[in-house]
């Protein structure tokens, strides 16, 4: 039996075991009296917390009964806060900030992505940035060169150098990104978007923190990498080796990290991309779980313990308008927990869908783009609801341009607006949480997430259906659903198919990078060449002979970034294993 | 020569993998009848301009989200007025990302239009077709592969078939014919062996002619085998994707023309010819001796599902190709489909060779030994 169908089976079994607990507590004198013991001192165990305005509220909100049966369904069926399966959260407390209850060890939520021209300049953004946040929290957006594995002085990427992220094509581009941030700091962490490469990048960024804070620096790294290749296939196209050999690169990434750096998350699983490709909230969410698990059954493959690199991955959604975001993430941290539990035999720190947010780009648009900023605090708000572990807020400027400082910092205040100004989430978790909408609603998100499942089971599993464009057609045949339905007025857009209000193009300052500044980038590139051409030679004729031996091709890579460019690696791994054949 | 059929190049700039509004607007346009050279994504300006001359196209669309467009949008041009093809309009779009300040200035360096985000899909077809009915005339003359592309699309306007040569054995140039069921792998395959060609031989360049079918109603096309064929991209390589225009048979009415041209030209070792995805009856090559053969070599791509033993009986080029390929041989139902058509091919007592492939591993050993088949004939085609 595939991995999905175990999946579906605990699933219904699990379900089936929340319908029998409800129907023990209402049957059973002994055991109904036990969950209501235990429901009155879970009730009594709750803070108190006082609003500015007076009024006194329990810091969890659980639901108002004393029947039996409901408590059950509530403990089993939800579990509270940090209890399985964890459909509220994953933590017993999130958001609740005041200064009593901000613990040295609390995360703050906010992420903000930045990424543009040259290292010095997105290194500026981050200090900028950072001057806002209590610890640096560095979301780190590569230029398209970057994130193909080209070179920036690669025939043709002219014009695309530093453009919609930072130009990265060395060792020392990474240690100059970074620089003045002490990533010894137990709470400052690092993100990097980026996915096909990723094993050359996160190699530059170790070799890089061992230059400047030396080799004991590596298990103390912090951070993430997306690194996310199955969702490169089926929505992104950002892929350059064949799918086999770019999920073998990966694995002896994660088999690396696993090993060596304990703190960092080596892969976030990603949604973000499938939705913003077209994908419906029930498709994304049914496409990252499953690829989610069929990393889980990859890394077993090659032997690795799911307790050990299980609580290292991580999750990263869209947050859009439609109505099934209200309960996206809901459902996915109760079907990862019941997969990673169920079928891997995982422990809880492994069962944890530790997730990160992102508002929908899809849903910006540029005619009257100032009611974006409405749109991404409505999505924000759905996010939060959602008990996401940490969120990023889009510009309102990004229909047009990499975001400008102005809207950068609109977004981060919103966050804040929602979390510090407004009392939603600051003295109370789960306001909505157990409502008969939200309820309703996750029943069928969850049962639709099902079926897609059982689809993918039946055409072999996530790499076989994959291979027969399952994904791919599926999001694209919803992306055409949505255009057609702005089209027909069925999907009001306010600005465009709706109250349109016809106003010239908006002039917004654009963040671009010059091309003199871009060749500067190629100049550097090409010195870094030339200083290391002879030992740029060896490195890669032996990181070839690794690649071909099947042996960890990233142990090697830690070595070859010294010498060598991301772009002469992406070549030499090219030649070794052919490059990706696009799918149509 | 009046030409109604139009022609259009579509792509995603290098480092670009924002293909959804693409794929829409190569749908619009088959839709109305035009025939879509699609490019794919992540496709350099050279790559864009070269396969717009050796196509022979009225216009470019590119749909560019990642930046970078007024450099990428110039470098197009530039390249189109270097190959002498400075007569194929360029449009673009890119929803909010191009403003309307670039437009401006990518129009002075010769874009003919910018599309905005919001333009409703039936406007953009519209006037991309109408622009194209007003034909631009190259300000050079045409030269290089544009002038044989020319020469290919000539022969699609042509009414009466040129006799194609006899001596078609003794022709320097070794024509491949490569036909099979629609998803058997033939683009992949000849892609591939391409590669090896071009790896092989410093020199010498190869043409591949790809068959695509029209569709029925709009008499549109969505050419796309130059997306899925990476290796066949360079300077060596000249490409053409023909689309049947109704004519049934397995290639376009005009292939026969366009092979004797191709061939004619002196300027290739070795020439591909793929046939649309064929049935049980075809025989896209004239290989049964129903008029003169259009290959010097025939091959036979299948896939391991063709449905059992008793439907290998019914397949025709099975008795016609010189070489047969069962391709996707990593797929567990290829073992009983290697001994099956062994066996039927051993019945023919036609010494046919069979090779086993799986085209889309990199490096596949069953692709170097059909190459090494084909190498060698090609050396007796030469001596």
């Amino acid at each position: 039996m595939s991995n999905l169908k175990q999946i579906i089976h605990a699933v219904e079994k699990h379900d089936g075991f929340v319908r029998k607990q409800i129907e023990r507590a209402r049957t059973e004198r002994d055991f109904g009296k036990s969950l209501v013991k235990r429901w009155r001192r879970i009730k009594e165990n709750v803070e108190q917390t006082e609003t500015p305005t007076g009024t006194v509220l329990p810091r969890l909100a659980l639901p108002q009964t004393d029947e039996p049966g409901e408590i059950a369904r509530y403990l089993f069926g939800e579990g509270l806060p940090g209890e399985f399966p964890f459909a509220n959260s994953i933590y017993r407390q999130m958001y609740v900030s005041d200064a009593a209850a901000q613990s040295k060890t609390a995360e703050e939520p906010t992420r903000l992505f930045a990424g543009l021209g040259l290292v010095e300049d997105t290194n500026a953004r981050f200090h900028y940035l950072a001057k806002q946040q209590t610890h640096a929290r560095l979301s780190t957006a590569f230029d398209g060169p970057t994130l193909y594995g080209l070179d920036s002085d690669h025939e043709g990427v002219l014009g695309k150098v530093g453009e919609g992220g930072v130009a990265v094509d060395t060792v020392e581009d990474m240690e100059r990104l970074y620089a003045g941030f002490d990533f010894a700091d137990p709470h400052s962490s690092v993100s990097m978007t980026i996915n096909a490469p990723a094993p050359i990048i996160l190699a530059m960024y170790v070799a890089a923190a061992k230059r400047t804070f030396g080799p004991r620096i590596v298990p103390k790294l912090r951070g993430t990498i997306q690194a996310d290749v199955l969702k490169e296939v089926q929505a992104q196209n950002e892929i350059i080796f064949p799918v086999e050999a770019s999920l073998r690169f990966l694995t002896d990434m994660v088999e690396w990290t696993t090993e060596h750096m304990p703190r960092w998350y080596p892969i976030s699983i990603s949604g973000y991309h499938i939705a913003e490709a077209g994908a419906t909230p029930v498709q994304q969410a049914a496409f990252t779980l499953s690829n989610g698990f069929a990393y889980v059954e990859m890394f077993r493959a090659r032997g690795m313990d799911v307790n050990r690199f299980g609580p290292r991955l991580s999750f990263f959604l869209d947050c859009g308008l439609d109505i099934e975001y209200l309960v996206l993430a809901r459902v996915c941290r109760k079907l990862w927990a019941i997969g990673m539990r169920d079928v891997f035999k995982a422990d809880t720190r492994a069962q944890l869908f530790k997730l990160h947010t992102q508002t929908s780009g899809r849903s910006l648009i540029a005619a009257e783009f100032k009611n974006n900023l409405t749109r991404t605090s409505v999505e924000l708000l759905i996010a939060y609801l959602n008990a996401t572990n940490s969120c990023h807020s889009n510009s309102a400027d990004e229909p047009f341009t990499t975001p400008s400082e102005e809207y950068v910092r609109l977004a981060s205040h919103a966050q804040s607006i929602l979390l510090e100004e407004t009392g939603l989430f600051k003295h109370m978790m789960n306001v909505f949480g157990g409502s008969p909408g939200l309820q309703i609603l996750e029943r069928e998100v969850e049962r639709r997430i099902l079926e897609i499942f059982t689809e993918i089971d039946q055409l072999g599993g996530v790499l076989s259906a994959m291979e027969q464009r399952y994904q791919r057609s599926q999001i694209q045949q919803a992306a055409h659903g949505y255009e057609q339905q702005i089209n027909s007025g069925k999907r009001p857009i306010i600005g465009l198919n709706k109250y349109p209000h016809a106003e010239p193009l908006p002039d917004v300052p654009l963040a671009r990078t010059p091309l003199a500044r871009q060749k500067k980038q190629a100049a550097r590139l090409q010195a870094f060449k030339r200083k290391h051409i002879r030992k740029a030679h060896d490195a890669l004729e032996r990181l070839e002979n690794v690649s071909r031996r099947g042996e960890n091709v990233f142990a090697e890579l830690l070595r070859t970034v010294e010498v060598c460019s991301l772009g002469q690696i992406t070549a030499c791994l090219q030649r070794c294993v052919g490059r990706y054949r696009p799918m149509l | 020569m009046p030409r109604h059929r139009l022609r259009i190049l579509t792509a995603v700039p290098i480092c670009d993998g924002h293909d959804s509004a693409i794929v829409t607007i190569n749908h619009e346009l088959a839709r109305h009848g035009v025939e879509v050279v699609y490019l794919g994504y992540n496709c350099p300006a050279s790559a864009i301009a070269r396969a717009a001359a050796q196509e022979d196209v009225d216009a470019i669309g590119i749909s560019s989200y990642n930046g970078g467009h007024v450099v990428f949008f110039s470098e197009v041009i530039d390249r189109l007025h270097k190959l002498g093809a400075d007569d194929i309009r360029v449009f673009g779009g890119g929803g909010g990302t191009i403003t309307s300040k670039d437009a401006e200035l990518m129009k002075r360096r010769g874009v003919d239009h910018i599309f905005f985000a919001g333009t409703p899909l039936e406007e953009i077809v519209n006037r991309v077709i109408t622009s194209c009915r007003q034909r631009k005339n190259a300000k050079r003359g045409l030269r290089g592969d544009r002038k044989l592309a020319r020469a290919l699309t000539e022969a699609e306007y042509q009414n009466r078939r040129r006799h194609p040569p006899s001596s078609i054995l003794h022709s320097p140039c070794l024509t491949i014919g490569v036909a099979g069921p629609g998803g058997a792998g033939k683009s992949t395959l000849i892609d591939e062996l391409v590669q090896r060609f071009l790896a092989r031989c410093a020199r010498g360049r190869v043409a591949v002619l790809a068959n695509d079918p029209t569709h029925p109603d709009s008499g549109g096309a969505i050419l796309g085998d130059r997306a899925t064929m990476i290796y066949s991209q360079g300077d060596r390589v000249f490409m053409r994707s023909m689309a049947t225009r109704g004519h049934l048979g397995g290639v376009a009415k005009a292939a026969t023309t366009a092979i004797e041209i191709l061939r004619t030209s002196g300027e290739f070792d070795c020439l591909f010819v793929e046939s649309v995805g064929i049935g049980q009856e075809s025989d896209p090559f004239r290989v049964f001796g129903r008029g003169p053969r259009l290959v010097d070599l025939a091959v036979l791509v299948m896939a391991p599902f063709y449905g059992g033993r008793l439907q290998l009986q019914k397949i025709a080029m099975l008795n016609g190709a010189d070489f047969v390929v069962l391709n996707k041989c990593d797929r567990s139902e290829a073992r009983s489909a290697k001994t099956e058509i062994a066996a039927r091919l051993e019945e023919n007592r036609e010494g046919q060779h069979l090779f086993t492939t799986t085209a889309a591993r990199h490096g596949d050993k069953g692709v170097d030994e059909l190459f090494a088949a084909i190498e060698q004939r090609w050396k007796r085609a030469r001596t």
